[in-house]
């Protein structure tokens, strides 16, 4: 028994002494920690498609360009610079003389296989296959890379591939079921994994020989949480230093810690009502149970005008966004940001909107519901959410309120995330769908979603829709920004395309969220967001940001770290020695027990 | 439990052994039919759900009609719904439970990485659980009405209607993040340190991470076995064996302890191993407020994809290990009660 105790004891002095003496090593490396609230689907570039997965392949691996950190144009990547062929379907790009993380050098070889493979390889387009959709042919001699395209594309050079060792990576059998679990990675980035655990974190060393300069902190940890109220509480108590993408109630939970420096800045984001204005399939055939009324323009202008943006900003997104008086490019990209001025400008005004209305012949009833102007129908719309995102559910309160001062009533309705994607992008079974979208710096994707050729066919197939919209004169400026490789005359188009969306009304955008962030000054010393002028931290393209990263110290853990060393251990030798001396009592009375 | 064991030896007759494995082979063959049923029930509830899983999968990408074509015929989709059941069914008793859409990974693999930590954490919550249910359940029993008694079944109401994730996140805030006084001692997520030190270190590391949620699935857990051995202790207290070991001038407490409770600990049993099952799946709630790496957070990711290999993988296993440890609980409460052989 005594033996027994001793042990116990050893053990309650073994955790008072190893963790504080794990906590202060002095010359520990610098280290920062950023969490995540979304874990990697995959290592494998090929294969992984969250957002979480491609920005840490942007810090592993080089692409052809990266958006300057200024201007956001598109910038000398692994590419140091490029030709384009007067009718715009030959690019050249030399690419630089760079090493893999192995030692090997980068050539253009490398890009080559990159794009051929997922030209031929099904497996390999499952990220990033729009990206080559348009590519005729690719190769290369020596550091040159020849890319032939099928048709213009001024947004060739906003390439979304890493470009992948060659020499590792055509060894590997079936990309498609390829884990890339090997470590270290072999990158030619600022960053080379070195370790992953899943749904727990990676691990990223600074590249040595990264051709800009080896980055200024020593490893880049990424930790991922299920729960972003863990997280929140993991950034205050200096578990890890930096995250983004926070909700409003995050973002405010983070008030009043000295150390915290809440990073509130314009984001890429915009939130747009999608309205089922008569859904088409691809071969022009009405499909979906859309209400009538919301063909008729004039109905979606007054829908436009009964919404009050800047009380959902205050009250839906706590303050924490920008009205949105433009269409779906937030003023986040002032080169391509198009914004309605004069009597364009739809200004909340429920006078105006019911006038609108009654003028339009959509007469009111006796119970106060307006009617199709032949009285066939009244004016009741669904307006489909998604399951489980109060922020939405607050929305539709708003827009149910106004509405019904037009005399329309708005019904909620309620989907999961498949049903409302198949929905709203395939079976047109809506009225008004809520939407949004992240934008990367060129908006040709998100512009994209409003094509023709994006409706889905008669079988359902293809699409990528958003309210299955197909006009003309967006068609034609659409081509004509494809073909403009001269980027200011292209941004004027492109500002067209906006005005359009704006004025016939398929979507209505409601606001531009913030891009909400957070990080600890007394880790982080500094930090170049995207764009510099107080741009974006986790949440942008590119790798800047931690790049550029600086730590504060040499030491990797707080002083409150060995405290809670400390504690632990007195916390744990308490329980071992109160669960002994009640073991023994128990004892000594069953003892008694059996005597009796 | 030596007294009920010993009393049950005596009153047992040889042919007993025989009935036991009748019964055991009874209870097998109806735990197989339940499993096959349960086969064919998951693949047609998954197929009933809304939604198109290749849909899904693109996550909003524009995707060609030929790119989809070609991962519904990689994830089967194109075939028939007899042949995608034929097919179905002959994996699942291969063991082979398919690929998941959006890891692109055996679903057998991904539940093998995990179900480790998920036994660990649920497996100890379950025996600190039993243990603490079970103790202040009999102590409360047997004196109805005093302090302890008012005062347990107080706390385990509470606690037993306390929601899950408000709790968790309650002691997240308290004993993570530090209020007032109180520093925060213990991690935010996960099982391990990014940096765990090796050997020893590592196990404490462990055990560190597993203070907040183990003790948030006690306090919603532990309530059960308390009430349900409260009201069993009760049961016995006015019984006349208890008399009678009171008459022959035994100590309460010796009375309690060697006789009531091992009488009364037989609901408690079937209960644990109804537990065990789930114990499996994990507690969805708990692994998701504390990103603990185990099988409940992989079928909230399922969920929320909709991944549904995945989700039909992991609730397969669910099923089938509730329904295997509901059997292994009627024998066993066959084996410990003679009033159920005879009946």
């Amino acid at each position: 028994m005594r033996k027994w105790l001793a042990g116990l004891a050893a053990l309650g002095m073994a955790a008072v002494g190893i963790l504080p003496a794990q906590a202060a090593e002095p010359d520990s490396p610098k280290v920062i920690r950023v969490g995540a609230t979304q874990a990697m689907d995959s290592m494998n570039p090929f294969l992984a498609v969250r957002l979480v997965s491609s920005s840490i392949h942007r810090w592993m691996y080089g692409f052809l360009t990266v958006p300057d950190s200024k201007t956001l144009q598109p910038s000398p990547d692994l590419a140091e610079s490029w030709t384009t062929s007067p009718d715009g379907l030959t690019w050249t790009f030399k690419i630089r003389q760079a090493k893999w993380s192995d030692g090997q050098p980068v050539t253009a070889e490398d890009a080559a296989w990159t794009f051929t493979k997922m030209m031929t390889d099904d497996g390999a387009k499952t990220a990033n296959g729009p990206a080559v959709e348009n590519f005729a042919s690719v190769t290369a001699n020596g550091q040159e890379l020849t890319i032939k395209l099928k048709a213009p594309q001024a947004s060739m050079l906003d390439n979304p591939v890493p470009i992948m060792p060659k020499h590792v990576w055509e060894k590997v059998g079936d990309i498609a079921k390829y884990d890339a679990d090997d470590y270290p990675a072999v990158t030619s980035g600022p960053y080379i994994a070195v370790e992953h655990k899943k749904d727990q974190y990676v691990k990223l060393k600074a590249n040595p020989d990264y051709w800009r300069g080896r980055p200024k902190i020593d490893e880049l940890q990424m930790i991922f949480y299920d729960n972003p109220a863990a997280a929140v509480v993991g950034l205050k108590k200096g578990d890890i230093d930096l995250i983004g993408r926070l909700a409003p109630p995050d973002f405010e939970a983070l008030k009043g810690t000295d150390t915290i420096v809440q990073w509130n800045t314009e984001g890429r984001r915009s939130t747009y009502l999608q309205i089922n204005h008569g859904a088409t399939t691809s071969d022009n055939k009405p499909i979906g149970d859309g209400h009538p009324a919301l063909k008729d323009p004039r109905v979606r202008q007054a829908l436009h005008t009964a919404i009050d943006k800047q009380k959902l900003v205050d009250e839906v997104q706590n303050g924490l966004a920008r009205p949105a008086d433009g269409s779906i490019v937030p003023p986040m990209y002032k080169d391509f940001f198009w914004e309605a001025t004069g009597a364009e400008k739809v200004s909340f005004d429920l006078a105006k909107a019911n006038k609108i209305l009654d003028d339009a012949g959509y007469k009111k009833g006796a119970d106060g519901i307006r009617a199709m102007p032949d009285g066939s129908r009244k004016l009741q719309f669904r307006f489909s959410i998604h399951t489980d995102t109060p922020i939405e559910d607050k929305l539709a309160e708003y827009l149910t309120g106004w509405f019904k001062e037009l005399g329309i009533t708005l019904t909620t309705k309620r989907l999961d995330s498949s049903k409302f994607t198949e929905e709203t992008g395939t079976t047109a079974l809506f009225d008004i769908a809520i939407s949004g979208w992240s934008v990367n710096p060129d908006p040709e994707e998100v512009l994209a979603t409003h094509l023709c050729s994006r409706r889905p066919t008669a079988s359902g197939e293809g699409g990528g829709t958003e309210s299955f919209y197909c006009d003309p004169q967006f068609e034609q400026l659409y081509a004509q920004q494809q073909k403009e490789l001269d980027r200011g005359k292209r941004a004027e188009v492109i500002k067209k395309m906006e005005q359009r969306l704006y004025t016939d009304a398929p979507v209505i955008a409601l606001y531009y969220p913030n891009n909400l962030e957070g990080y600890r000054s007394d880790r982080i010393a500094s930090v170049t967001s995207i764009p510099e002028d107080k741009g974006m931290l986790y949440g942008g393209s590119g790798y800047w940001p931690f790049y550029t990263l600086e730590a504060v110290s040499t030491n990797g853990e707080s002083d409150e770290g060995s405290n809670t060393g400390v504690i632990v251990g007195v916390v744990a030798a308490v329980v071992v020695l109160a669960a002994a001396g009640l073991f023994v009592a128990r004892r000594k009375r069953g003892v008694a027990d059996e005597r009796e | 439990m030596t007294v009920t064991q010993s009393a049950v030896d005596a009153i047992e007759e040889r042919p007993a052994r025989h009935g036991l494995a009748r019964y055991a082979a009874a209870k097998a063959g109806g735990a197989l039919l339940s499993i096959a049923m349960v086969i064919v029930a998951t693949f047609f509830a998954f197929r009933l759900l809304p939604g198109d899983p290749v849909r899904a999968l693109a996550q909003g990408r524009n995707m060609t009609p030929e790119q989809l074509d070609l991962e519904r015929a990689r994830l089967g989709l194109d075939k028939s719904l007899p042949e995608q059941f034929v097919h179905f069914v002959g994996q699942t008793l291969r063991f082979d439970l398919g690929v998941s859409y959006e890891y692109k990974r055996p679903v057998l693999d991904l539940i093998g990485e995990r179900i480790g930590s998920t036994l660990l954490l649920t497996g100890t919550a379950l025996v600190m659980a039993v243990s603490l249910g079970v103790w202040q359940g009999a102590r409360a029993g047997w004196k109805p009405g005093s302090r302890f008694d008012r005062f347990s079944t107080a706390i385990s109401l509470v606690l037993w209607s306390v929601p899950t994730f408000w709790l968790g996140l309650l002691l997240l805030m308290v004993f993570a993040a530090g209020v007032g006084p109180i520093p925060g001692i213990f991690p935010t997520r996960g099982i391990e340190s990014v940096d765990a030190p090796d050997g020893f270190g590592y196990v404490l590391d462990v055990a560190k991470h597993m203070v907040l949620p183990c003790l948030t699935m006690v306090a919603v857990v532990y309530a059960q076995y308390l009430l349900v051995m409260r009201s069993s202790v009760l049961d016995e207290v006015g019984q006349d064996y208890v008399t009678t070991a009171r008459a022959k001038g035994l100590r309460d407490d010796e009375v309690r302890r060697k006789h009531a409770v091992p009488n009364a600990l037989l609901p408690t049993v079937t209960l644990v191993f109804m537990r065990i099952g789930f114990v499996v799946g994990g507690a969805v709630t708990v692994e998701a407020i504390f990103s603990w790496p185990g099988l409940g957070q992989l079928f909230y990711e399922a969920i929320r994809v909709p991944d549904f290999t995945l989700m039909q993988g992991t609730f397969l296993l669910i099923t089938v290990s509730v329904i295997l440890m509901n059997t292994l609980a009627d024998v066993v409460y066959h084996v410990l009660d003679p009033r159920v052989r005879s009946a």
